[in-house]
């Protein structure tokens, strides 16, 4: 490309001595401007991710020195799964200024975290890529191979897709003979998880019956306690292992109520870094919960 | 308008049958049906059942809670307006109730809740108590209502400002969401736990403001009759302003700041007790304890989640209430 822009700035000075020559070099050069994304095989080099679902997949993904920094949130102890990975990346706080340091070539964040920041950086004429809200299990196989795409790690990602079905497949073969249990989940300010999300499509591959998809709920909607109660599910799921000070959304799976019916009812306990993203673990809170019932 | 005063018999025969209706009627109230006949049965057999957890541990302690939140809200109105010889004293409007928040959230996001069982409430007391000192400092010997008013106002943005900013260096993330209960209240998912942990702070308080009921009628005679009486007016002053941050201190401490029942109900009272103060006590208490619980069976009938807060009902019988309190007060006020 530099040769035939060299041979135009020359065609130029000669003036037009051999038009035909100037007009195909032109073209040349037009053409090759065009058409650089179909010759470049050239990955993101500088990908900054300013959440933790994004983190995750970034880490997971992505080479090393493709990644400039991933956000505070991959070291949670209660959220990241990858805390190991994260060595001495530089961690972020997603806000744009601390972002617009790494000069990246590449944003990602999940479409419902910091969408703030995003927007900003998008404004500002960065590329930002958002992945999606998950909703099943099909939802993250297709996200994976999306996130694969953007940094360029297509093959990996096929991979990773490929594993998790078959761990999946093997899961179901292995406890296709226990019985069905239903389940309900309780969560801080007395959220519950309903029809159409990828917790639902978990419990469903672990081989449990969502009571509160079963009562119409869909998405994440507030629960009454009474109503929990009534619903009589054999199993519930409570996020207790909130290890933070006191707030009264905390205070609703503390609720004495709760305590007393756990005492006649299992109870399922999943780390929330297993289940709180889209994302290869996520089977092993399958299994976490198939081997339970 | 004149309405006749009551005999006490006759006036307590009226409302404890309403009280004790409402409270059958809230504990009737939820979103789910139940066979109240069999939750007693279940209990006394000492059966854990479905029945006899709705009721025991979810809606009983609820429902106690309102009542006696209600109660402390009516007789704090009550006193505090016949300890300032105003119309208007009322602990959310004059800011004890956000200063009462303000010692409760600080208290309860910091992490010393889990110390002692005493400490939310103490939070609760200790902010109301600098809250109603302020008030009396700067409202002193006025009785102008006005004054009143505005150091209200004063008082109220500055415990708002400081709750809100209390949430914001909170580390739990819920924090800054949870405002809305402390600046509105609600007893919505509150239990057993939130019940006994304020029950002793109120009944405490109580006891400290009926004390005060001879007093309050010498104080309606201005203070030099008071003390030419033979009443320790500074005494009797400190034990009542206990009695009112105590029991408000600790109901706001679970519930939040519920706004306008201690403003409303010794106004509708005062009339049945042919406006002595020391009568008005007991009568706004059992009074305020009725509003409180046909507050919360509202909250409960128009959102079965509870996202309705008891203030937002309260205020919207109450603030209509003081606007008119207000404008029937005009010539006082130019």
């Amino acid at each position: 490309m530099l040769y035939c822009s060299g041979a135009i700035g020359k065609i130029v000075r000669v003036k037009i001595n051999d038009g035909p020559m100037k007009r195909f070099c032109l073209f040349f050069t037009v053409l090759l401007l065009f058409s650089t994304p179909l010759f470049a095989t050239d990955k993101p080099r500088r990908i900054v991710s300013i959440g933790l679902c994004t983190d995750q997949l970034l880490l997971l993904l992505a080479d090393r020195e493709q990644i400039a920094s991933v956000s505070v949130w991959a070291l949670d102890e209660n959220m990241s799964y990858m805390i190991d990975a994260v060595g001495d990346l530089p961690l972020n706080n997603s806000s744009v200024e601390e972002i617009i340091k790494y000069q990246p070539d590449l944003v990602v964040a999940s479409a419902y975290a910091a969408w703030d920041t995003a927007k900003f950086l998008r404004q500002l004429g960065y590329q930002v890529k958002q992945i999606p809200l998950a909703r099943s299990i099909t939802d993250i196989y297709s996200l994976l191979r999306q996130f694969g795409e953007w940094t360029g790690n297509q093959q990996h990602a096929e991979s990773v897709v490929k594993q998790m079905q078959t761990e999946l497949a093997e899961i179901q073969q292995r406890y296709a003979g226990s019985p069905q249990k239903t389940v309900i989940v309780y969560s801080p300010n007395g959220f519950t998880i309903g029809a159409n999300t990828l917790e639902h499509d978990m419990f469903t591959h672990a081989g449990y019956i969502n009571l509160a998809a079963t009562m119409g709920i869909e998405g994440f909607k507030p629960i009454a306690l009474e109503t929990l109660i009534a619903a009589d599910p054999d199993v519930l799921q409570i996020d207790r292992n909130l290890s933070r000070p006191d707030s009264l959304a905390t205070a609703y799976v503390g609720h004495p109520a709760l305590d007393k019916l756990i005492e006649h009812r299992e109870y399922l306990d999943i780390p929330t870094r297993l289940r709180i993203c889209a994302g290869p673990m996520i089977t092993e809170a399958i299994e976490n919960m198939a081997q339970r019932r | 308008m004149s309405i006749r005063a009551l005999e006490p018999r006759v006036l307590y025969a009226i409302l404890l049958p309403i009280l004790l209706l409402v409270f059958l009627l809230a504990l009737n109230v939820g979103p789910v049906e139940i066979d109240l006949g069999k939750s007693m049965r279940d209990w006394f057999n000492e059966l854990t059942t479905i029945e006899s957890l709705i009721l025991f541990d979810i809606r009983l302690p609820r429902s106690l809670l309102a009542m006696f939140i209600g109660a402390t809200l009516g007789l704090a109105g009550a006193a505090l307006q016949g300890l300032l010889r105003n119309p208007l004293a009322e602990p959310g409007i004059i800011g004890v109730s956000n200063g009462a928040a303000l010692g409760a959230v600080i208290v309860f996001y910091y992490g010393m809740a889990g110390f002692a069982w005493f400490l939310l409430p103490l939070g609760g007391l200790i902010g109301a108590l600098i809250a109603v000192s302020i008030i009396l400092l700067l409202v002193g010997q006025s009785r102008s209502i006005v004054t009143l008013i505005l150091a209200g106002i004063a008082i109220n943005s500055v415990g708002g400002a400081l709750i809100a900013l209390a949430l914001n260096f909170a580390q739990s993330p819920y924090a800054m969401q949870e405002i809305v209960f402390w600046l509105l209240g609600s007893v919505a998912n509150r239990s057993v736990n939130e019940l006994f942990i304020a029950l002793p702070f109120m009944l405490v308080g109580w006891g400290m403001i009926l004390y005060c009921g001879r007093f309050l009628n010498a104080l309606t005679l201005g203070e030099e009759t008071a003390k030419s009486m033979g009443f320790d007016v500074s005494r009797l002053r400190l034990v009542l302003v206990l009695g009112v941050t105590a029991s408000v201190g600790a109901a706001v401490s679970v519930a939040g700041n519920i706004g306008f029942v201690g403003l409303v109900v010794p106004h509708l009272m005062r009339p049945f007790v042919a406006y002595e103060p020391r009568r008005l006590l007991l009568a706004s208490a059992v009074t305020g304890a009725i509003l409180l619980l046909v507050a919360d069976i509202a909250v409960q009938l128009l959102s079965s989640n509870g996202e309705i807060k008891l203030g937002v009902i309260t205020s919207l019988v109450g603030a209509p209430f003081f606007l008119f309190l207000i404008l029937k007060s005009r010539n006082v006020l130019q």
